[in-house]
């Protein structure tokens, strides 16, 4: 008898140890560094900040649910660094992040200093998620050869093509589009908007600025004499204050103003251009709860609402600014489904296989990537591209324009 | 001919730099050093003025007052810490170039880097029929305009503007006579940081204030300044004056490429003129 315990004890034991062996290698949680590098000092310092305590929020929300990749637990641990708005200080912050921190992804990327860090992570096979502009249009500096690391996860380029239809449709008795940016956007990207918005039917009159330009009188005079009643910028956030508020001064107050671009808060150009002035000020908007064309997934709608709420109640005070939603989230999103279509947390060219020409669902919406023939790749993603304007003391939500993939 | 608004619009411009340039001027006349740091002044006049009217309720005028005042007091600090103890001009031009560094990452650490406003000050348009301008481009050429004038009475009828007058001409002279070019060196600092921060105040209702909104003003200072002459007063106000309209006006003609023609003009007057509009022949 006492042997059959002993024995019954023992086979128990080993059932028991094999039993949470088998449960720990089913619920292993790998932790996934993933890098996100913007300005976070310098006069862009405020764009790249404020989004911050957004995206870590979301990442914790997101590792609540514990996503999986076959077996594997995933948890995500984003690492923030500064790319000082420059081509060198992005080279540091990619090299730093692929070197010291051995991360295999890069996402929210929207500095300018794309060819500087996809340099660093394509040699490195860390998967890039950015957005686009001049440097990927045909001609550009993008190479889907020398660069199969790269995901235009935001597709800046074609999404103000859309803002600008949204704003149409929201004015559709304009007379005129005013189109202004600074020399340092000037580039082939432009000729390619142009062309797109000729064709679209759209009149507008193209105006370049240095960069710098605190006065913009002269603009302002040159759109009023080629008849235009809409100035619509490229996201130069100082410029479009200065604008709203000379144009204002200068007695064009029916001018409708705007730049792409969400905005950090209302309140700020309020304040430099006056409130009067203000009214209207038209912005990107990214919060997927106004879109009605666009069906964005309720989940991803309520983890945004969630992500809100709890940056309002850590920092003490309410947290307006809905431009993050779809960079961070998005992009992440977007690496995790590909890892999981691809079965892999760290094989970069088996993720990339699953990113090209996939489908994806995040808080932009769910869109295929495409541009195989535009960009010689498909891994442009899409976006719901809608606009608001300031009403009062806040935002609220104007147009919209449905995103069309290209071909 | 462009229309009323871009001539009104050059003048202002024009206030900003003259009122930069003077300052600048003064403190090479007197110390011989161009002072890098110049547009870091203009920015925290403006940084200092705007907290002065929205977090403690001073009016606009006393918070023009007590930022120049601080601005004043600070560049004396840094002539009397730092600029005095570093031998060589190459080497105090460096360092007033790494202040504008320091001072750039000290205001962004201290008052962060997002842009702030001072619409409410003095809000709303005079119309004139044919155009129109704001009240706060009016109050800037009329700031201006006192400015210049209480420099002039200073420099012609004090001891004190005598005295600068007599240093800036012939130092040793001056000591001779009795003036202490060391303490003159700090007053004239004090004056020249002080116009620097008035500038920044003047123009805070008109533009957005940030840690690095002085370097603009701080490069066409200084263009200002060769253009009306290296160490002349008066260059520095008519330099100031031609640069303001030429901005505007060139802008309006020829759009983005502006800066292109306005430098390529004031190399052409540099090499027609190389010592300036009013500036001592050079040897």
């Amino acid at each position: 008898m006492k042997k059959w315990c002993v024995i019954s004890v023992v086979l128990l034991a080993v059932v028991m140890v094999l039993g949470l062996n088998g449960s720990a290698a089913a619920e292993e949680t790998v932790v996934v560094k993933v890098g996100n590098i913007s300005p976070l000092s310098g006069p862009a310092g405020p764009w790249g900040q404020t989004p911050i305590p957004a995206y870590d929020a979301f990442v914790e929300l997101l590792n609540k649910e514990n996503p999986k990749v076959g077996n594997k637990i995933v948890h995500f641990k984003l690492i923030h660094l500064d790319d000082q708005g420059t081509p060198e200080g992005g080279a540091s912050a990619a090299k730093r992040l692929v070197y010291e921190e051995k991360v295999k992804f890069i996402v929210g990327h929207w500095s300018w200093n794309f060819p500087a860090v996809a340099a660093v992570t394509n040699p490195a096979k860390v998967i890039l998620v950015a957005r686009n502009g001049n440097e990927s249009v045909p001609g550009g500096a993008y190479n889907p050869k020398k660069m199969p690391y790269v995901v235009f996860g935001t597709p800046s380029y074609e999404e103000w093509i859309s803002d600008v239809k949204a704003i149409v449709a929201a004015y559709p008795n304009y007379k005129k589009f005013g189109i202004v940016d600074s020399t340092q956007g000037k580039g082939i990207g432009w000729d390619y908007a142009d062309k797109e918005l000729t064709a679209s039917g759209i009149r507008f009159h193209h105006e370049w600025y240095p960069v710098g330009t605190q006065d913009y009188t002269p603009y302002i005079s040159r759109f009023k004499e080629a008849g235009c009643d809409i100035i619509f910028g490229s996201g130069d956030v100082l410029a479009a204050m200065l604008i709203l508020k000379q144009r204002w001064e200068m007695g064009y107050k029916d001018w409708v103003i705007g730049t792409s671009g969400a905005m950090l808060d209302p309140n700020m150009f309020i304040n430099v251009s006056g409130y009067d002035a203000s009214q209207g000020f038209i912005g990107q908007n990214a919060a997927p709860w106004h879109f009605k064309k666009t069906k964005i997934n309720p989940k991803y709608i309520q983890m945004c609402e969630d992500v809100m709420k709890i940056v309002s109640e850590k920092q003490g005070k309410p947290y307006v600014y809905e431009g993050w939603m779809d960079w961070v989230p998005s992009h992440l999103l977007i690496v995790l489904q590909a890892m999981q279509k691809a079965g892999t947390v760290d094989d970069t060219d088996a993720i990339m296989k699953a990113i090209r020409g996939g489908t994806f669902d995040t808080p932009a919406g769910k869109y295929t990537m495409s541009g195989a023939k535009t960009y010689g790749s498909p891994i442009v993603f899409g976006t719901a591209a809608g606009i608001c304007k300031i009403q009062g003391y806040k935002t609220v939500f104007l147009s919209e324009n449905p995103w069309k993939p290209l071909p | 001919m462009p229309p009323a608004g871009i001539w009104i619009d050059g003048l202002a411009q024009s206030c900003i730099y003259v009122t930069m340039a003077f300052g600048m001027v003064l403190v090479f006349s007197i110390l011989g050093i161009l002072n890098w740091t110049h547009g870091q002044f203009f920015m925290l006049g403006s940084i200092i003025v705007y907290y002065a009217v929205t977090a403690w309720g001073i009016p606009f005028p006393i918070g023009i007052l007590i930022s120049g005042l601080l601005v004043a007091a600070l560049g004396v600090l840094i002539k009397k810490g730092i600029l005095d103890r570093v031998k060589g001009d190459l080497y105090v031009g460096v360092v007033t170039l790494a202040l504008i560094f320091a001072l750039e990452g000290a205001a962004s650490m201290l008052f962060g880097m997002e842009d702030r406003g001072l619409a409410i000050v003095l809000p709303g348009v005079l119309d004139l029929g044919a155009f129109s301008i704001s009240y706060q481009k009016v109050a800037v050429i009329l700031f201006t305009l006192v400015v210049m004038t209480i420099m002039y009475v200073v420099l012609n009828y004090t001891k004190t503007g005598l005295a600068i007058r007599a240093a800036a001409q012939q130092p040793q002279a001056a000591s001779l006579y009795g003036v202490s070019v060391q303490k003159l060196s700090l007053e004239v600092m004090a004056i020249g940081c002080a116009l620097a921060a008035i500038a920044g105040c003047i123009v805070a209702p008109l533009y957005p204030i940030n840690p690095f909104i002085g370097r603009t003003p701080m490069i066409m200072a200084l263009l200002a300044i060769v253009i009306g002459g290296l160490g002349s007063l008066t260059g520095a106000i008519v330099g100031g004056l031609i640069l303001g309209f030429l901005n505007s006006v060139i802008a309006y003609y020829v759009s983005y490429l502006s800066e292109v023609v306005l430098f390529a003009l004031v190399i052409l007057i540099l090499l027609v003129r190389p010592q300036g509009l009013f500036g001592e022949p050079l040897k």
